[in-house]
């Protein structure tokens, strides 16, 4: 998903995608024989520290190899897993035409992959073709949720919410670590010193100021300002919406940070404050200011230096083949998946008391009714009637306009209305290294909702 | 129906045991208890004595009535001879069905769980109780409600030690049982015995009622008799409980750490005028012990003048009555997070029994215990009769920790289908949420036999 979120103006893959070279990535005809073979190796259970133990940009030759090694360890069995629970679904999902389009998109993400798999790249030639196809997958996918949500409103009638709700929180929690691998590897590699020589055009992108990001993660992201940029996003929007803009009122420790990706918790703050201002306009309390709590763990700037560490003296070894095998619905959840890793690395996987940041967003919008709160959950399958589905299925530009917006995630198009994708998605990225979101309401006074985040795991 | 015993013991103890058995009922408790506890290490194991089951089975069969505040709020409000007597027929047969529920849970443990000293302690109470309820015929006439009340009377007192000692029990056993399963079965019996006293209770407040006559009422007081049936205040004021009980947790932390500590202050917001009805005792406990936790926190974490303010948030919906609290007392740590509604599991354990065997003494000199200066005449009559066992709880020092504050205000909470749960800001503070019907017609959240085997 690319965010067009403040933070990101110089994501890195801008400059690929105007690379001619994308258009033209080479194919391997994928057989279901190969989708099988693929999906019985085991999933590898990713951490922060997996994406940083390649080392600190920009990396020497051998370290960018290695990274494209470990992508290309992982990337085949997550596709091959992808289809195959795609192909679970009942055949007259599967056979609705936007269904039917992400199915092909895995598909040929799997063919651009396969000329690379089963083999190491030890050229940097091979390196520069194989970024370009993980590339070219990070852009076919980038529109999947939006895609999807249509697809399964259009053959609601075919499949249960429930189906739908399983389905989709694993399918969307692999996909965040699909594309998170892919993201790392691509900025690791385009923030690296033998490119920026051969590629002169290149010039547009330069590394974010200062040296605290290792490719898309920020090992010093600040929780207050992300939370001031995000403020100032849904609150022009309430503006342009509503004619009046609340407020966030930021307390606890504004200088709280964290590591960990800018882009999710980006997203999930918009959401949550979404939320909470819409609510907080509707029930005319919008001179009341949102609280945002920011309460760091006690150890939290331990595991920060920590990480500084441990980046420095990495070295590149073999890639681990020891994986513990972690089944699909787990994939998210970092504690159940932390095993052992690579003997030579110098992280160690997360313990239980993992520091991180809890976040309490807390607003005087009126509270979340008994019976929507029981479908909080759910992917906005139940809680729509059928004249408002009907408008969105039939696709009339207000609808698919709506659809970009939560897959545009951040500053995206003009409408607060969505699809309801908002806080099941945001839980995924929340949950993903070992945080969560838990909402409380107040019927009648409003909603506390508490976002509690890890970072990278300390020595 | 086959009768199935428990093996005979040696034939020693079975000597022993008849002459347990032969004693009344109420001595029988302590020639248990005293015969269980002098026994040494060489001995034999000495479970309670067994009894034909035939009996129990009879019971067990039956289905327990849950009943609604509302429906005794109602029930009690005007009352007739009929109605009293229906009453005390109505607690006649569900005492022993309660009971029997229990006893068939403590009969299915382990057998070395039975050993266990309060384990058997509690069991032998408990049969006993059964025993000399089952036996009262059936009332019809004053008089005999009479002699009811007082056996009533005296089998709650004699059942005050009750949770400290299931307590103790329970964390002795949790290896031979998992603590799981000690914790499923603490909750049950917890949930029974707030039934059991309830009713009893609730009865013997009506007939008290209905014999006395009507005092007149003093212009000092802000509750009136009308504004009780019972045990169930009408119209529980929000505000002024949190503000009571927020006196009485004050007092006890200036006790424990000297009159130089800063106690935090309890601010009320919201919805100042909330009222709803519930058992009195029930929801200074529970409030109680939120505060207690909240200010014993901030003064640990925080000391030091000036400490930040608990919030209490009071909000009212149709249906219920949220109650928020908020602390900055710097959160749960995370050792004991995920123990937190436990009784028998998280890393104090060893501490929580030795605090545990300090409880007893306490609940024996009740009658003795200071009560908060805050509540009224009215209100602390209401309260220390009939053997309040909540009172030594409340009101114990707060250095000894019992780690169990929190599992049982949660039963509390939950009887009257309400509900009670905790987020940490880790390194902040702690935000409790407890939601109460407002209605008082929900009913009350009980588990049978019946409910249980159908799982």
């Amino acid at each position: 998903m690319i965010s067009r979120g403040a933070g990101l103006r110089h994501h890195p893959l801008r400059a690929l995608v105007t690379r001619p070279a994308l258009r033209h990535v080479q194919t391997k005809a994928v057989t279901d024989g190969d989708i099988a073979r693929f999906a019985s190796q085991p999933l590898h259970p990713l951490t922060l520290a997996d994406l940083c133990k390649h080392g600190r940009p920009p990396l020497s030759e051998e370290s960018l190899l290695h990274s494209a090694n470990f992508t290309l360890s992982i990337l085949p069995s997550r596709l091959a897993h992808r289809i195959q629970s795609l192909r679970n679904l009942p055949y007259i999902v599967v056979a609705n035409p936007n269904v039917n389009k992400i199915h092909g998109n895995y598909v040929h993400s799997l063919s651009t992959i396969m000329p690379y798999a089963e083999k190491r790249i030890e050229t940097l030639e091979d390196e520069v073709k194989f970024t370009d196809a993980v590339a070219e997958l990070v852009q076919t996918h980038s529109n999947t949720i939006a895609v999807l949500a249509k697809g399964f409103l259009e053959a609601r009638k075919y499949i249960s919410a429930k189906q739908v709700t399983d389905f989709l929180d694993e399918h969307l929690r692999a996909r965040i670590g699909t594309r998170l691998i892919a993201e790392q590897h691509i900025a690791l590699h385009v923030s690296s010193q033998p490119h920026k020589e051969a590629n002169k055009n290149d010039s547009q992108y330069h590394a974010p100021d200062g040296s605290t990001y290792i490719g898309v993660v920020d090992t010093a992201l600040k929780a207050a300002s992300l939370i001031r940029t995000c403020e100032n996003t849904v609150g022009e929007i309430c503006e342009l919406k509503y004619g009046v803009r609340p407020t966030v009122k930021i307390i606890g420790q504004p200088e709280t940070t964290i590591a960990h990706v800018p882009m999710h918790i980006e997203y999930v703050l918009t959401e949550l404050l979404k939320n909470s201002f819409r609510a907080t306009i509707e029930a005319g309390m919008e001179r009341e200011p949102v609280e945002v709590t920011i309460a760091p763990s006690a150890s939290e700037t331990q595991a920060a230096a920590a990480l500084n560490t441990a980046t420095e003296s990495a070295k590149p070894g073999k890639v681990s083949k020891k994986l513990a095998a972690v089944s699909n619905r787990d994939q998210g959840f970092v504690d159940l998946s932390a095993g052992p890793n690579d003997t030579n690395s110098n992280i160690r996987p997360l313990a239980q008391s993992t520091p991180g940041v809890t976040i309490r967003i807390r607003d005087r919008g009126g509270g979340i009714s008994p019976d929507v709160y029981d479908k909080l959950w759910n992917y906005g399958f139940t809680t729509f009637n059928e004249d408002e589905i009907q408008e969105k299925v039939s696709g009339g530009g207000q609808g698919v306009m709506a659809l970009d917006v939560i897959s545009g995630g951040a500053g995206g198009g003009s409408s607060l209305a969505g699809l309801g994708y908002g806080l099941p998605l945001g839980r995924a990225y929340a949950e993903y290294f070992g945080g969560g979101i838990a909402v409380q309401s107040l019927w009648g006074w409003g909603t506390d909702v508490y976002l509690s985040l890890r970072g990278v795991g300390k020595i | 129906m086959a009768t199935t015993q428990l093996a005979r013991p040696a034939r020693s103890t079975r000597s022993l045991y008849k002459h347990i058995l032969r004693l009344p009922p109420s001595a029988r408790v302590l020639a248990y208890s005293s015969v269980a506890t002098t026994r040494n290490h060489d001995t034999t194991t000495f479970p309670p004595p067994w009894r034909p089951s035939h009996v129990l089975d009879e019971w067990v069969m039956r289905d327990a009535r849950p009943i609604s505040l509302r429906q005794l709020g109602f029930f009690g409000r005007t009352l007739t001879d009929e109605r009293l007597i229906s009453a005390a027929n109505y607690v006649r047969l569900e005492l022993p069905t309660r009971i029997a529920h229990r006893l068939r849970d403590f009969q299915t443990l382990p057998y070395s769980a039975l050993t266990n000293e309060h384990i058997g302690y509690v069991y032998e109470l408990y049969y006993s109780a059964f025993e000399r309820v089952r036996k009262v015929p059936e009332i019809r006439d004053l008089e005999s409600n009479e002699r009811f009340c007082s056996v009533l009377d005296h089998i709650l007192n004699e059942h005050l030690p009750v949770i400290p000692r299931l307590a103790m029990g329970v964390l002795e056993i949790k290896d031979v049982v998992g603590a799981d399963e000690c914790d499923r079965f603490m909750t049950m019996l917890l949930r029974s015995r707030i039934s059991r006293r309830l009713i009893a209770q609730q009865h013997l407040a009506l007939t008290e009622r209905f014999n006395a006559p009507r005092q007149p009422t003093k212009a000092s007081s802000s509750t009136t008799d009308d504004d009780y049936v019972g045990h169930i205040l009408l119209k529980c004021n929000a505000k002024d409980i949190i503000e009571r009980c927020a006196e009485s947790s004050k007092q006890l932390v200036e006790k424990a750490y000297g009159p130089d500590v800063s106690i935090p202050k309890v601010v009320v917001q919201g919805h100042l005028d909330t009222t709803f009805p519930y058992i009195l005792s029930h929801i200074e406990y529970i409030i109680g012990e939120l505060l207690r936790n909240s200010i014993q926190a901030v003064v640990e974490q925080r000391g030091g003048p000036n400490p930040p303010p608990i919030e209490v948030l009071i909000c009212e919906a149709a249906q219920h009555v949220i109650i928020r609290v908020s602390d900055q007392g710097g959160g749960v740590s995370q050792d004991i997070l995920p123990y937190l509604w436990s009784f028998t599991k998280g890393p104090r354990r060893d501490r929580r029994l030795q605090n545990l065997g300090q409880v007893p003494k306490l609940a024996a000199t009740m009658h003795e215990l200071q009560m908060s200066p805050a509540l009224s005449d009215q209100q602390q009559h209401h309260a220390e009769k009939h053997g309040s066992s909540l009172s030594s709880f409340v009101s114990r020092p707060p250095n000894l920790r019992l780690g169990m504050g929190l599992p049982m205000a949660k039963i509390y909470a939950e009887y009257w289908a309400g509900s009670l749960e905790l987020h940490s800001l880790e390194g902040y503070g702690c935000d409790a949420f407890l939601q109460i019907s407002r209605l008082g017609n929900k009913n009350e959240v009980l588990t049978t036999r019946a409910s249980m085997d159908a799982i």
